[in-house]
């Protein structure tokens, strides 16, 4: 199984490849090779939970791979996992599998969507696993194409605008990551360690200053708002947050799980494995202003999403204001708080996953989202009695999001904030008017939709039909079984985390 | 006995297993496997009457005992150390509790199977009964902080989904999520009190908190700028006014009666409103180092008054005994403000059992009466009278509960109620601020109103005539049966005060078979923290536990002997047992006048005192203000005004400014790119153009042309070379 990174990175695109072969008139047979694909792809992740051991603190060496991709400029084709990647490995494994039978009904050229979903199923595994700046680069870049393209072409009716809105965000982001991995590459002096992530850990550029327009900056500190700003983009952390509740409103439903579920991620992950290990000190310098706009994050999002009238909507503000728990966390950057914030970051994957395929089913049916109709009607009324399955999976995936004890949510955010409280006492007092809030909106929305009379639209919806169950089963397991028993989850992060935790605490 | 793992633990998994097999199977099960909650709930009270048995009746309650289970988390590094600890506490306290838990629930499970029979939702009923049930053993039984957090919110989820069971009528809605999030409130502080507890103490566990206070571990700590003790428990305490609806976080509990009785019943009378007193009698030790048993004695006073004014106007039956719950609460935990631990933890389980009890009643009564018109129950007291006859075992069951609430001696509520203002009148009476004494009076005036408006509303169930003919018809004579009469006749029972204290008016004491005279006043006792820093670790010598399994056997001192207070105390407690006696017969003497004999027309007073009749009848504008101003106006219109401008204004302008920009910049460009990059371009294309057509106009393709050229070329050549 020396190979095993390679196989999950690459299996995807194997998949694309046998997409393109199929002729596109075979809707089912392109469906169905998609869902072998990715369900192959998620087994192999859990041979990744198999093959980990929880000993080790730093990158797992039986299943590093490390070959010269561009020696004359030192970049390397490095892949490699730790207890912080590994989580967000099976996390984009479970959900890329599910997205499939969840974009089942999907008319429009299904050959192309499921094509662009493997292929970027490829891109989210080659951010997770990269060891190598440029290749994580090109894989953050590259992830780009093909959502802009499912969200442009599968989305809603303002689709166009969505899909570029997205693309220049995270463009932005990216040119200014660029121009942080550039000045590293140059300031550690373009030896062959100089794209390697790992060798650039531990504060090596604390010392260094750079000149520009005329004045003089600390190397680190400049840099670490450089890549802080890339990073902060896809989070996405306040006041760039703006683009996700326009593309989530317009992507078709796996797209927004994916977003929701992974992509987001993928920006505590860049502070994680980028930007706190290579620049420790300009962190520590830097955490109450990051705990800050986590907060602002929390509260923010907890206000605007008690004021929409979109279920999605609400649910994508819902993410921005979970999303401030997790950089709430590792702002704190103590033992509890990180372990927290990395498993929130997996709790918000698949309660924020549970949350949109749930609407996605709604929407399937309805054909709309409003909870309050523009006209001041209600959009729903009396799904409880009508769709009792439905309801069901919806109270699970709405206490699951909202932190309920014995759900996951809770877990991860109470670590958090035991974490946080002796760092930031007064941000943290705060912060907890966001689980106030976060209850209020989700029951709100769920008084609203699912009590009262059945309505005559709501009369004709049928209740969720077997293939909607056994997607939804998956999520549904995981949110009580790491409710009541993280230690899966926690077993795997907690020397990597800690590692981490010290490696910063010596700063 | 010893306290091994499974003989404790089954107390808890019997009714989670009820709730499990239910949740999935129950609705393929014979009669939908309500026998399952049933029997798994009596089996947790078979075993909770074993630990009842050890700790009480063999009086070990001096000692206590920590089981641990497990280890949830240990996520500890270096010089890091995080884990959390989960396991079982057990004291007399725990004791007395489990066994008012699970008895009172096997019962109210019981009756449920008669009231909710035939109702579409009858297993789901039992799946989130069962559920509840495990929490609450749960929650009894935990040895720390934050697994009494993670219960207390289960027990939130389940009282939501039950008050919300009816998801058909709006208004369940509207009171489950005005439940919730009202309690939420409270929770938040709840979480904060743990957070600042575990930054100092580096623990949860309630034994590590007491003995860190022992040590002195929070003097000189500060957390925001007030004192961490002060800190602690006004957070804590608000996990009390939020669950065991205080004031000002009153106003969900009348609300919560939209969900069927039974679980009223259970949840919002015995059980889940009183672990928050639950919580703050096991915190006393921090409430008292905190400084803050005034605050608690003021706010146990405020609610237990102001709730007993509104439930005096109240026509539905439910709404007096929700009001009269909140109102008893508030009586408890003024007893924790004034210092009356046991007796407030008395109150507490005396009050459950009456409680229960008359909820029950009430349940039966209102599933007797059928409105023909609506085909719906009736709980409006205008439209019963008269009941007496009709529902004798009702009315017995009935009239023990209102006696023992009104404080009627020789019933539990008067030697519980009667301890309490005992205390509070010693409070006053040597408290600092004369003003202080406002606690007592109110306190003896809310006794009063108690035993007026429970009266008035038995007057106004069962006896006089029957206002509503046709529903007083349609209603069937009564006879005995199981499940619905045995539970009332069983907890009416224990609402005699022989059962808990073997002194009834002060006038010699009884001996109680089994458990000996005064055991509540004796046995159970309040925590000594200096008790819990030594500690005689003994190992579970039962072969087959893993080794982790260890329960650690405190040996706790005799209490000292009573102060050189022991006469003013006392006396305070002589005049407060004759003035409530005096107080209680004055309200059933009023509601009599009122009610029965017609001597004093309720109507006339309602018209002398308007004002303050319209501001009972908004339950004095709570729910109007949280409603209507401070969620309708300030959240909404702050949310919409949030979000209207994150997308109107930050969006629109901010983000997609930057748009605007970079198109004025790339108008400029393309300008300059057309005017003069362009012109430039344009010139070396007009000069190339210039040559182009030169030469072009020079291809003639007449070759006697190129010839000349040619020649004309060569000469010139020649000619320039040679000069």
């Amino acid at each position: 199984m020396h190979r095993l990174l390679d196989w999950i990175l690459w299996l995807p695109m194997i998949g694309v490849l046998a997409l393109l072969l199929t002729p596109k008139e075979m809707t089912r047979g392109i469906k169905y090779i998609s869902l072998f694909f990715t369900f192959l792809t998620f087994l192999l992740t859990l041979c990744l939970y198999g093959q980990f051991d929880t000993s080790l603190a730093g990158m797992q060496p039986h299943l590093e791979i490390n070959h010269p991709w561009i020696p004359s400029f030192n970049i390397f084709y490095h892949l490699g996992v730790d207890g912080i990647s590994t989580p967000m490995i099976i996390l984009t494994g479970l959900l890329f599998f599910l997205c499939v039978p969840c974009s089942w009904k999907i008319e429009k050229s299904p050959k192309g969507f499921f094509a662009l979903l493997l292929m970027l199923e490829t891109t989210v595994f080659g951010v997770f696993m990269s060891l190598d700046f440029f290749l994580f680069y090109v894989f953050w870049e590259v992830m780009l194409l093909p959502m802009f393209f499912l969200i442009g072409v599968w989305g809603g009716e303002n689709r166009e605008y969505a899909a570029i809105k997205f693309f220049l965000y995270t463009f932005f982001g990216s040119v200014l990551m660029l121009v942080g991995m550039i000045a590293l590459y140059y300031a550690s002096g373009k030896d062959v360690d100089s794209f390697n992530l790992l060798a650039l850990h531990g504060g090596r550029f604390s010392n260094l200053t750079i000149d520009l327009f005329g004045s003089t900056f600390a190397f680190d500190k400049l840099f670490f708002w450089a890549l802080f700003i890339g990073f902060a983009i896809k989070v996405p952390v306040f006041p760039f947050h703006t683009w996700l509740p326009h593309a989530h409103v317009q992507a078709p439903t796996a797209i927004s799980v994916i977003l929701a579920g992974v992509l987001l991620k993928m920006g505590t992950y860049g502070f994680l494995r980028i930007s706190f290990p290579i620049f420790p000190q300009a962190s520590v310098y830097f955490a109450e202003t990051i705990a800050i706009l986590g907060l602002i994050n929390v509260l923010y999002g907890a206000f605007c999403a008690m004021a929409q009238k979109d279920i999605k909507r609400l649910v994508a503000y819902s993410s921005v204001s979970h999303m401030g728990f997790v950089m709430m966390g590792l702002a704190a950057m103590t033992v509890p708080s990180m372990n927290g914030a990395v498993l929130q970051m997996f709790n918000h994957g698949t309660s924020t996953a549970m949350m949109f395929l749930l609407v996605g089913i709604l929407y399937e049916r309805s054909h709309h989202r409003w909870i309050v109709k523009p006209d001041g009607s209600k959009g729903f009324s009396g799904l409880a009695t009508h769709l009792p399955k439905y309801t069901i999976f919806f109270i699970i995936g709405m206490f699951a999001s909202l932190g309920l004890p014995g759900l996951s949510g809770f877990i991860s955010e109470a670590l958090i904030f035991l974490g946080t409280f002796p760092r930031f006492t007064t941000l943290t007092t705060l912060a907890v008017i966001g689980l106030l809030i976060g209850a209020a909106y989700l029951l709100w929305m769920y008084k609203r939709m699912f009590f009262g009379e059945v309505s005559s639209d709501v009369k004709e919806y049928t209740d969720m039909d077997c293939r909607e169950i056994l997607y939804m089963l998956p999520l549904g397991i995981a949110v009580v079984v790491f409710g009541i028993f993280p230690n899966p989850i926690l077993d795997i992060m907690r020397a990597s985390v800690g590692n981490l935790v010290q490696l910063l605490a010596q700063r | 006995m010893d306290y091994s793992f499974w003989n404790i633990a089954p107390i808890i998994l019997f009714p989670l297993g009820a709730f499990v097999i239910n949740a999935f199977v129950g609705c393929k099960l014979y009669r939908k496997g309500d026998f399952i909650s049933v029997g798994a709930i009596f089996a947790s009270f078979l075993y909770a009457l074993r630990i009842f048995k050890d700790v009480i009746v063999d009086q070990h309650s001096k000692d206590f005992y920590v089981h641990k289970v497990f280890t949830w988390f240990d996520l500890s590094v270096g010089d890091f150390p995080f884990k959390i600890d989960m396991g079982f506490y057990i004291d007399s306290m725990t004791a007395t509790m489990l066994l008012m838990v699970t008895g009172v629930a096997t019962l109210i499970h019981l009756f449920s199977t008669f009231y909710m029979a035939g109702d579409a939702k009858y297993g789901k009923f039992f799946v989130f009964l069962s559920l509840f049930t495990s929490a609450m053993l749960a929650l009894v039984l935990s040895d720390n902080l934050l697994s009494i957090f993670i219960f207390w919110e289960l027990m939130g989820f389940c009282s939501y989904s039950l008050i919300g069971f009816y998801v058909e009528k709006e208004a369940a809605g509207n009171a489950s999520i005005k439940a919730f999030m009202t309690t939420r409130v409270g929770d938040v502080l709840f979480l904060l009190g743990i957070l600042a507890i575990y930054n100092i103490v580096g623990s949860i566990s309630i034994v590590d908190i007491y003995s860190a206070l022992a040590m002195g571990s929070f003097e000189g700590q500060s957390v925001i700028g007030v004192s961490a003790l002060t800190f602690i428990a006004v957070c804590l305490f608000g996990g009390t006014i939020g669950k065991s609806a205080q004031f000002p976080l009153q106003v969900w509990l009348p609300d919560a009666m939209m969900g069927p009785t039974p679980c009223s019943a259970l949840i919002h009378a015995a059980t889940m409103v009183a672990a928050g007193v639950y919580l703050s009698l096991r915190m006393y030790p921090v409430m008292v180092a905190g400084g803050i048993t005034d605050f608690i004695a003021l706010i146990g006073v405020i609610t237990a008054f102001g709730a007993a004014t509104i439930a005096l106007i109240q026509t539905d039956i439910k709404a007096v005994l929700a009001f009269s719950t909140i109102s008893q609460l508030g009586y408890m935990v003024m007893g924790i403000g004034v210092g009356a631990y046991n007796p407030s933890f008395m109150h507490l389980i005396t009050h459950a059992v009456f409680k229960a009890c008359l909820f029950l009643a009430a349940g039966s009564v209102i599933h007797s009466l059928h409105d023909h018109h609506t085909h719906g129950h009736v709980q409006e007291m205008p439209r019963m009278g008269g009941l007496r006859k009709k529902m004798p075992y009702t009315f017995l069951a009935m009239l023990c509960c209102t006696l023992a609430i009104s404080g009627v001696p020789l019933f539990s509520g008067f030697v519980s109620k009667d301890r309490i203002l005992g205390d509070a009148l010693y409070f006053g009476m040597v408290h600092p601020h004369k003003w202080m004494m406002i606690v007592p009076v109110l306190g003896f005036i809310t006794a009063g109103l108690t035993a007026f408006y429970m009266f008035r509303m038995l007057f106004l169930t069962f006896f006089g005539a029957p206002r509503d003919e046709e529903v007083y018809n349609h209603c069937h004579k009564e006879h005995f049966s199981f499940t619905q009469n045995f539970p009332l006749l069983l907890l009416s029972l224990f609402t005699l005060g022989v059962v808990y204290s073997g002194s009834l008016t002060g006038l010699g004491k009884i001996n109680i078979p089994v458990v000996g005279k005064e055991w509540f006043s004796t046995l159970i006792t309040m925590p000594k923290v200096e008790d819990f820093t030594q500690r005689e670790k003994v190992k579970m010598m039962d072969s087959h536990l893993p080794e982790k399994f260890e329960t650690s056997h405190y040996h706790v001192h005799e209490a000292s002997e009573m102060t050189h207070e022991e006469h003013v105390l006392h006396k305070a407690h002589s005049i407060g047992a004759i003035t409530s006696i005096i107080i209680a017969f004055l309200g059933i003497f009023f509601a009599y006048l009122m009610y029965i004999s017609k001597g004093l027309n309720p109507a006339k007073w309602e018209s002398a005192f308007s004002c303050w009749n319209k501001a009972l009848k908004e339950r004095y504008y709570f729910d109007h203000f949280y409603e209507k101003i401070l969620i309708g106006k300030g959240l909404h219109g702050f949310n919409n005004a949030l979000a209207w401008f994150d997308l109107n204004v930050y969006d629109r302008y901010v983000i997609d400014g930057w748009e605007i920009i970079a198109k004025k910049i790339y108008l400029g460009l393309s300008w300059f790119d057309m005017k003069i990059v362009d012109a430039i371009v344009d010139l070396s294309g007009t000069i190339i153009r210039f040559f182009n057509v030169t030469l072009r106009t020079m291809q003639t393709g007449r070759i006697q042309f190129y010839f000349v050229v040619l020649f004309l070329a060569l000469s010139g050549y020649m000619l320039l070379t040679r000069i």
